[in-house]
């Protein structure tokens, strides 16, 4: 309980949403990026528990981002966030060390259950 | 999970993202897009399609979703990103946003997307320029396999076309430096300079006739609109119509083909709104129940003819006129003289079928005077055929080319003037004895009709030309009405290079731009259409 959490989306709206979900879990949002370089950035400020990323964004992907933020830090649980139909993406976040997976449009159940079983709850 | 705390947000963004859309894909087609351009719009549709997916708005994210594919595969190369691309998208913001304005109103209005997604879906570019195969008909696209083999395809190059336009524009220029030095050589009485601008003319025609190539494009890349103009208007009203077209594979000027668009979607609106009749009625009349409209593009010589037909109720020139008597926008002998042909070109009078009860009885003017000028704008001209019962025939004749015209140059009594040689159906030196009055109405005789006598010198506010015993005039066409001008004397034909008129000009009725001479001068062309 009481974990840190970073969210990555270029959209204001996905970030609202996925802010009223871990909220409602307890967790805690300690910052939000809007683009890849902002992400990773942002991780080395906070280093948060968990860190959800967008795939699709401007400045730099989220599978680059994943893959710079598990250089700087080889533990961290990084959940992907794509659309459906982007499965060849999956894999490559897959081998850049993702955590898990949410899938948009987002179903509260299986956000709070990714969430959980991520942070180890 | 309830989604109303972030409705408003929904909505700001999703907007955002369409602006940003409209201008990017404006960008792209003008050719001044970068691929990072091309990424940020490919993420707008993706983000959209989030988000409404998100808010359970099913129509707007498999939209935004038709419109990612579309893009995706211009990302990885598949496609180009040509004028057919930018109108689907363009298309598909117009209906998003109509859509997510409807939810925003809490509207329930259903809204048919398929059509579009289905277009969407399969795409495919079609190739324009010289020596590339045209697709032989608007239905049937190229083939990818044909595409794909491209060992022995001719080579193309993407061009953007303000570097089109500059060509036109500099190959203008030499046409005027050449008129310039046939002036020069006449005065010098030089033969060698003679034969080498005789040699400068042919060259000058095979480039301006080579650039005139590479500026078309086929009428297909416009004509995807149409079918959905005709199918979404019928079903609003309740028609049946099936609608045909031919000829899309024929090539026009980019610009000419743009300023068609608009007026040929009045003419099919018009068609199906008021030519057609509902299914009853065509039934009561022994007609099948649907209506048939049918769009055909040919080829005449240098001129691209685009004709509206539709089998509907057709209209009768004997109460077009007698209407148009009645409310006083031609005299009772003016409408004794028209021919069928003329009484038809009323309802291009500025308000003419907006009375009620014409509505009923020609059902085809509303806003077809802008229609007209704007053909005639382009340099073309629009004749009308019909038959009560059967239907009508719109015909528009256009120009392959705009920049570059062939003009009549007539001289009057302050300046020369230029009209384009569409406009003008045919010339005469009339003599003063052949002038009879009705009223205060100048009038000769012409091919066994009747037509007016006006002064272009005074429609144009200058003093009388010369007064010899021939009278020198061209016969066109104004105001739905053919006409006898008189001016002072001809000067001749010539090629021009058109100009456009900068400010406050351009602002004036009746120019239609302006011309540099051989000599030095400086005409008018005059827009015969505005003119009174």
């Amino acid at each position: 309980m009481g974990h840190k959490v970073l969210l990555v989306d270029d959209s204001l709206f996905m970030r609202n949403m996925l802010r009223g979900i871990f909220e409602g879990e307890g967790y805690e949002i300690v910052a939000e990026a809007a683009d890849g370089v902002e992400a990773v950035r942002k991780y080395r400020d906070f280093r948060p528990d968990i860190t959800t990323m967008d795939i699709v964004m401007p400045a730099k992907n989220g599978i680059e981002a994943l893959r710079e933020i598990r250089a700087i830090d080889g533990n961290a649980r990084v959940i992907m966030c794509s659309a459906v139909g982007q499965e060849s993406l999956i894999t490559a976040a897959q081998q850049a060390g993702a955590c898990d997976f949410i899938l948009k449009p987002f179903n509260t159940e299986r956000v709070r259950e990714v969430i959980r079983r991520v942070a180890g709850d | 999970m309830d989604m109303s705390p972030y409705r408003n947000l929904f909505f700001s963004e999703s907007r955002e993202h369409l602006r940003a859309f409209s201008e990017l894909i404006v960008k792209m087609e003008q050719g001044v897009g970068s691929r990072e351009d091309l990424y940020a719009l490919f993420r707008s549709a993706h983000s959209l399609k989030g988000m409404a997916a998100s808010m359970g708005y099913g129509g707007i994210a498999e939209l935004s979703h038709s419109l990612e594919d579309l893009l995706d595969r211009v990302r990885k190369e598949e496609l180009i990103f040509d004028t057919g691309i930018a109108d689907l998208l363009l298309e598909g913001t117009d209906l998003l946003e109509a859509m997510i304005a409807d939810v925003s109103a809490e509207l329930q209005t259903a809204r048919n997307i398929d059509d579009l997604v289905q277009r969407l879906a399969t795409y495919q570019s079609v190739p324009s320029g010289p020596g590339v195969k045209s697709p032989a008909s608007y239905s049937q696209s190229p083939a990818i396999e044909e595409r794909e083999s491209h060992d022995d395809a001719p080579q193309t190059v993407r061009v953007r076309t303000e570097v089109l336009d500059n060509l036109i524009n500099i190959t203008g220029e030499l046409i005027t430096n050449k008129h310039r030095l046939l002036t020069v050589g006449k005065e010098l009485e030089s033969t060698s300079l003679d034969e080498a601008t005789v040699e400068l003319s042919r060259l000058l025609r095979d480039l301006h006739s080579e650039i005139v190539l590479v500026r078309l494009i086929p009428f297909a890349a416009v004509a995807d609109r149409f079918p959905r103009v005709v199918r979404d208007l019928a079903k609003k009203i309740g028609k049946e119509v099936v609608f045909e077209m031919e000829g899309a594979e024929i090539e026009l000027d980019r610009g000419i083909l743009e300023g068609l668009v608009d007026p040929i979607v009045h003419i099919l609106r018009n068609a199906v709104d008021h030519a057609l009749e509902v299914p009853a009625d065509r039934n009561a009349c022994g007609k099948p129940s649907q209506g048939r409209i049918k769009l055909v593009v040919s080829r005449e010589k240098d001129q691209v003819v685009v004709a509206v037909v539709d089998d509907g109720r057709g209209m009768d020139p004997e109460r077009l006129v007698s209407h148009a008597v009645e409310n006083g926008f031609i005299g009772p002998e003016a409408g004794r003289l028209m021919t069928p042909g003329e009484a038809f070109m009323l309802i291009c009078l500025p308000g003419f079928s907006t009375a009620r009860e014409v509505g009923a009885v020609s059902g085809r003017g509303v806003g077809m005077d802008a229609v007209r000028s704007t053909i005639q704008t382009l340099g073309g001209n629009m004749t009308i055929e019909s038959e009560p019962g059967k239907g009508s025939r719109f015909i528009l004749r256009l120009p392959l080319t705009i920049a570059i015209i062939n003009v009549l140059l007539v001289r009057l009594s302050l300046i020369a003037v230029a009209i384009p040689v569409t406009n003008v159906q045919r010339t005469l030196e009339l003599k003063r004895s052949l002038i009879y009055m009705r009223g205060k109405q100048a009038l000769f005789d012409l091919e066994g009709e009747q037509l007016p006598l006006l002064s272009l010198n005074r429609i144009l506010g200058f003093p009388h030309g010369g007064a010899g015993e021939l009278l020198p005039l061209f016969v066109c066409e104004l105001k739905g009405r053919r006409v006898g001008l008189v001016v002072d004397s001809f000067i001749g034909q010539q090629e021009i290079f058109v100009k456009p008129l900068g400010r406050p000009l351009a602002s004036m009725k009746g120019l239609g731009g302006g011309a540099v001479l051989g000599n030095g001068e400086v005409v008018f062309i005059l827009d015969v259409a505005n003119l009174l």
